[in-house]
């Protein structure tokens, strides 16, 4: 659990399913592009332990958000690639939704003294 | 979800190895591209992976199911547990599986044959007519009838739709040049219409065609039509040459169509009260009508009995009366019997396998005492350790299923292989999957009931109590052991009774096979041919037929005789009604009656007692003669001698030249004096062929095939030659069956060796499901008293001595439970008395031997453990 932990203190907990789930709009990929993508598109602000990555995709697919095949990637080596499925789609609307109040709610705590 | 199942662990684990492998090579070749150096890419991938087994864990925690986790592990460990005990778990499995199998088996022939519906629309409304009489002669019940009786039913009875059924026989069908010996049934109009299937090509006949005088038609099977026809599409309106006749077909039934006997051709019966309707040889058939009740249609049935008998004699006292049978149960006819016997006998075993189950999964409840306390005293919830043993339980019934319906199955080919050939419906015969499914819930039950009672008990026990007792204890106490030998006497006693049934069954056999048959069966060949034919209408063609063959025969080198006979010994013969002509007041007589030519005598070795055989003097134009058996002179001439009486039979009178021996033959009427068995000897006319009308040959031969016998040195060559010699005289009259007369012999008992074979089957399982169980006791007792034995060794007692009382508390064990069997056995045995030969259901031979085989069981079950005692060392058990 201590190792949960440190993936924690690097991405606020929860955020991280949403980023997926979020990189995963613009379609299927697989663990490496979707730590990459997460980085730059965060300026590399939002630095992933590649690793925790897994536990966090697999969580996502058993609850049915998103699925994975196997496949090559762009220079032809084996790797598997996730995609949304339509509840993933739906479930990132939600999280959206959810996270824009909660960090308004947050910035409105924070602006307020 | 598939993807969380317990046993699907391994291949996920494997699958994310690979996805991090892969994770790692990707990123390390992006990194090589960047231009970092090979070393440092590999490292760096690493360092920015994280910790690769750790992540792994991490998924595995997340994706357990605790549930099913759970039960996946118990799943394994009973597995595991059963494993190491091999000889309980294969008894276990065994035992399941036999009773499974025998059940299902079984009770799918007899669901078959009894409870399931005919293959008929609304078949609960089909019936058959019967006619029982009671009064001074004796009760009677029967389901031929004669054209009086219908007609009665015809006219009388509005609310039935009725028709006349024929027995099925031999016919020769004759399609581009071959010939084919085919079944036939001759039925009345109405059968199609009355059964409620439809022919699938063209139309059943019609009255125009049901009628003396009308045009010849008839209707083919699917199985024929396909075979003889090719399935040809313009069947219908075709000419085909039927019994040397042209037919014409006007239809064809649905395949899959099965008529109230096995037929392949139907053609008019024309049933009337006159000629062959004087007799009862039609079969009534009828459907109630919709809207009417069974009750309603029974009464004006009922109602018609008077103008049904008007073809009897009137009789003082004489009650006759008609009435309707479900065509179920008159179809099942005497199959009822014989398979309820089955299923009683198949319920024991089944009945046996339950409580041998219960009885081990006691003894491994007790011996597990220890384990138990072991597990609950290191913090193993009850739950847990109650979830465990059922689960184990269950895992066995589950492999006793599987095996079970493997067994099942070939019980059921086997049983078709054993009856199919005589018993027609028995081919029909599936597993039934309710009666499976009864089954298996009933052993899965008793596994998982029996297999929990010892759990809660050991669960209640105290658990310190029992780890501090020695290994040799058991803290089951006393009330298990009890109760194991209570269900052990149980099992024994059930054994008994089917053992003592097969006794009997066996004894009965055995009578029927060393009983003498009145004539040299070795060395006799028979072969059958339909002389239904057009081409034989006349006395005159007949005999040139058996003349011609016979004298090819007799030439033939290696043929010692030859003649023909109506039928053989060992089957039905034809009834007649016969009357003495010296005796004007007496009443007429029914009496077994054929036609044979005058090799008959010597070609069966049957011995004459009194005056002459027929010779081959008695030809048209001679006295007319007949030769009658000893039955016939004991039962019908008791007053005088048979020899020389004048009787009437077949339209013609008679002179008895000559008496033979009996012989035997199925029985097809009952008369007083003569008891019922498979094969009796009834009162027998013979009469010269030669000497035989058109009309006796032509209605003979409606329901009969004759016989061509043939005794030679060489059965084979004899076969060869028969055929030869047939095709030789007529080359389009095609052969049924050439049959040794060992064959002929065997096929009339069939029912006999059928049920001795099923019922010692049941028995053996039976007996052997007894003999484990009281091994199982035995070697439980050795095990828990070795202490004991141990400690009196010491003391100057003797291991034989060990050996002997436990062998002794074995047999005395049987010999409880073989006494409440033997006393069971007396009124269990009536269900087996209708099927015993000159056995008496109490036949102490039988029942003397029952008890012997149970003694040298017994003996055996438990010496076999009682020995370990010899090599117990006392020293070493004292220790320990």
């Amino acid at each position: 659990m201590r190792r949960r932990k440190t993936s924690d203190r690097d991405l606020l907990a929860g955020t991280l399913d949403l980023l997926i789930l979020r990189v995963l709009q613009a379609g299927r990929a697989h663990g490496l592009e979707i730590a990459q993508s997460i980085e730059r598109r965060s300026d590399d602000v939002l630095l992933v332990e590649q690793g925790s990555l897994y536990p966090a995709l697999h969580r996502l697919e058993d609850r049915g958000w998103i699925e994975a095949e196997w496949g090559a990637s762009d220079a032809n080596r084996k790797a598997k690639f996730y995609s949304l499925t339509p509840a993933g789609r739906r479930q990132l609307l939600a999280e959206e939704t959810r996270f824009t109040q909660l960090a308004r709610a947050i910035k409105r705590v924070l602006r307020s003294t | 979800m598939a993807r969380r199942w317990p046993w699907r662990r391994a291949a996920r684990l494997r699958d994310r190895e690979a996805e991090m492998q892969s994770h790692l090579d990707l990123y390390r070749d992006e990194l090589l591209a960047r231009g970092v150096a090979a070393d440092d890419a590999a490292r760096e991938a690493r360092l920015r992976f994280g910790n690769a087994r750790a992540k792994l864990e991490e998924v595995a925690d997340m994706q357990r199911l605790p549930m099913l986790d759970a039960l996946w592990q118990d799943t394994r460990h009973a597995c595991r547990s059963l494993r190491a005990t091999p000889v309980f778990s294969l008894t276990a499995v065994l035992t399941l599986a036999l009773a499974i199998g025998a059940n299902t088996s079984v009770f799918s022939l007899a669901d078959t044959l009894l409870l399931r519906p005919l293959p008929y629309p609304e078949p609960d409304r089909l019936a058959q007519l019967v006619y029982t009489q009671h009064g001074p002669d004796g009760d009677d019940e029967s389901q031929s009838t004669d054209g009086a009786m219908w007609e009665a039913v015809r006219d009388r009875a509005p609310s039935l739709e009725t028709a006349v059924a024929g027995l099925s026989g031999g016919a020769n069908l004759f399609v581009n040049g071959t010939a084919l010996y085919v079944s036939q049934q001759r039925v009345s109009e109405g059968y199609s219409r009355v059964l409620g299937v439809a022919p699938a090509r063209g139309t059943w006949f019609g009255p125009d065609a049901d009628r003396a005088g009308g045009p010849a038609v008839a209707v083919l099977s699917d199985g024929l039509w396909r075979r003889a026809f090719g399935g040809a599409g313009d069947i219908v309106g075709r000419s085909i040459l039927l019994k040397g006749e042209p037919h014409q077909v006007v239809g064809v039934m649905p395949p899959g169509f099965i008529g109230t006997a096995a037929a392949d051709v139907w053609t008019p019966l024309r049933p009337s009260p006159t000629g062959e309707g004087a007799g009862t040889n039609y079969q009534v058939i009828a459907r109630v009508k919709p809207g009417v009740t069974w009750a309603q249609a029974t009464g004006e049935v009922l109602a018609a009995s008077a103008a049904g008998f008007r073809l009897f004699e009137p009789r003082a006292g004489m009650v006759r009366e008609l009435k309707l049978q479900p065509l179920r149960d008159a179809l099942a006819g005497g199959m009822r019997e014989p398979v309820v016997l089955l299923g009683w006998a198949v319920g024991a075993v089944l009945l046996i396998a339950c409580v041998n189950l219960a009885a081990l999964m006691l003894a491994r409840g007790g011996s597990r005492a220890r384990e138990i306390a072991t597990r609950m005293a290191l913090g193993g919830g009850r739950g847990v350790v109650v979830r465990q043993l059922m689960v184990e339980a269950v895992v066995l019934a589950l492999a006793g299923g599987v095996i079970g319906v493997l067994v099942a199955q070939l019980g059921v080919t086997g049983l078709q292989a054993l009856g199919g050939d005589r018993f027609e419906e028995w081919r029909r015969a599936a597993i039934d999957l309710r009666v499976l499914l009864a089954a298996f819930g009933l052993t899965m039950l008793t596994s998982v009931a029996f297999g929990l009672a010892p759990a809660l008990q050991a669960t209640r026990m105290d658990i310190a109590w029992a780890l501090t007792q020695g290994g040799t204890r058991t803290a089951s106490g006393r009330s298990s052991t009890w109760t194991r030998r209570a269900l052990v006497a149980v099992e024994v006693a059930l054994g008994v009774v089917l053992l003592v049934s097969t006794g009997l069954l066996v004894r009965t056999f055995i009578n029927v096979r060393a009983l003498a048959p009145g004539f040299d069966p070795n060395g006799v060949v028979t072969a059958t041919v339909s002389l239904q034919d057009a081409r034989y209408r006349d006395a005159v063609s007949v005999n040139r037929l058996f003349d011609d063959t016979l004298q090819r025969l007799q030439a033939t080198s290696g043929i010692e005789s030859a003649a023909v006979s109506l039928q053989l010994p060992y089957e039905r013969l034809l009834n007649n009604g016969m009357r003495f002509l010296d005796d004007p007041t007496a009443s007429s007589r029914t009496t077994n009656a054929a036609y044979v030519t005058p090799g008959f005598f010597v070609t069966l070795r049957i011995p004459l007692t009194q005056g002459r055989a027929i010779s081959e003097g008695d030809r048209v134009g001679a006295p007319l003669v007949a030769v009658v058996n000893e039955t016939f002179a004991r039962v019908y001439s008791k007053d005088r001698p048979a020899l020389g009486r004048r009787i009437r039979l077949g339209g013609a009178d008679r002179e008895i030249v000559g008496v033979m021996g009996d012989i035997e033959q199925r029985p097809s009427f009952n008369i007083e004096g003569v008891s019922g068995a498979p094969v009796v000897s009834l009162p027998l006319v013979v009469i010269p062929a030669a000497q035989s009308s058109d009309g006796y040959f032509r209605s003979a031969h409606t329901w009969f095939s004759p016989a061509f016998i043939v005794r030679a040195r060489d059965p084979g060559m004899a076969a060869l030659a028969v055929r030869q010699a047939i095709a030789a005289v007529d080359p389009q009259l095609p052969v049924s069956s050439v049959r040794s007369m060992a064959e002929v012999m065997a096929a009339a008992m069939t029912l006999q060796r059928l049920l001795m074979a099923l019922v010692g089957a049941l028995a053996g399982a039976a007996l052997f499901l007894a003999a484990i169980g009281v091994y199982g006791v035995i070697a439980h007792s050795v095990a828990e008293r070795r202490r004991e034995f141990g400690i009196r060794i010491a003391l100057g007692s003797t291991a034989g001595a060990a050996v002997r009382a436990v062998t002794l508390s074995g047999i005395g064990l049987v010999a409880v439970g073989a006494a409440a069997g033997l006393a069971l056995s007396i009124p269990a045995t009536s269900l087996v008395r209708a099927f015993l030969w000159r056995v008496d259901a109490g036949d102490p031979i039988t029942y003397a031997g029952v008890g012997v085989v149970l003694l040298v069981v017994a003996a055996a079950a438990s010496l076999l453990p009682a020995l370990k005692l010899l090599r117990l060392d006392p020293v070493e058990t004292l220790k320990s």
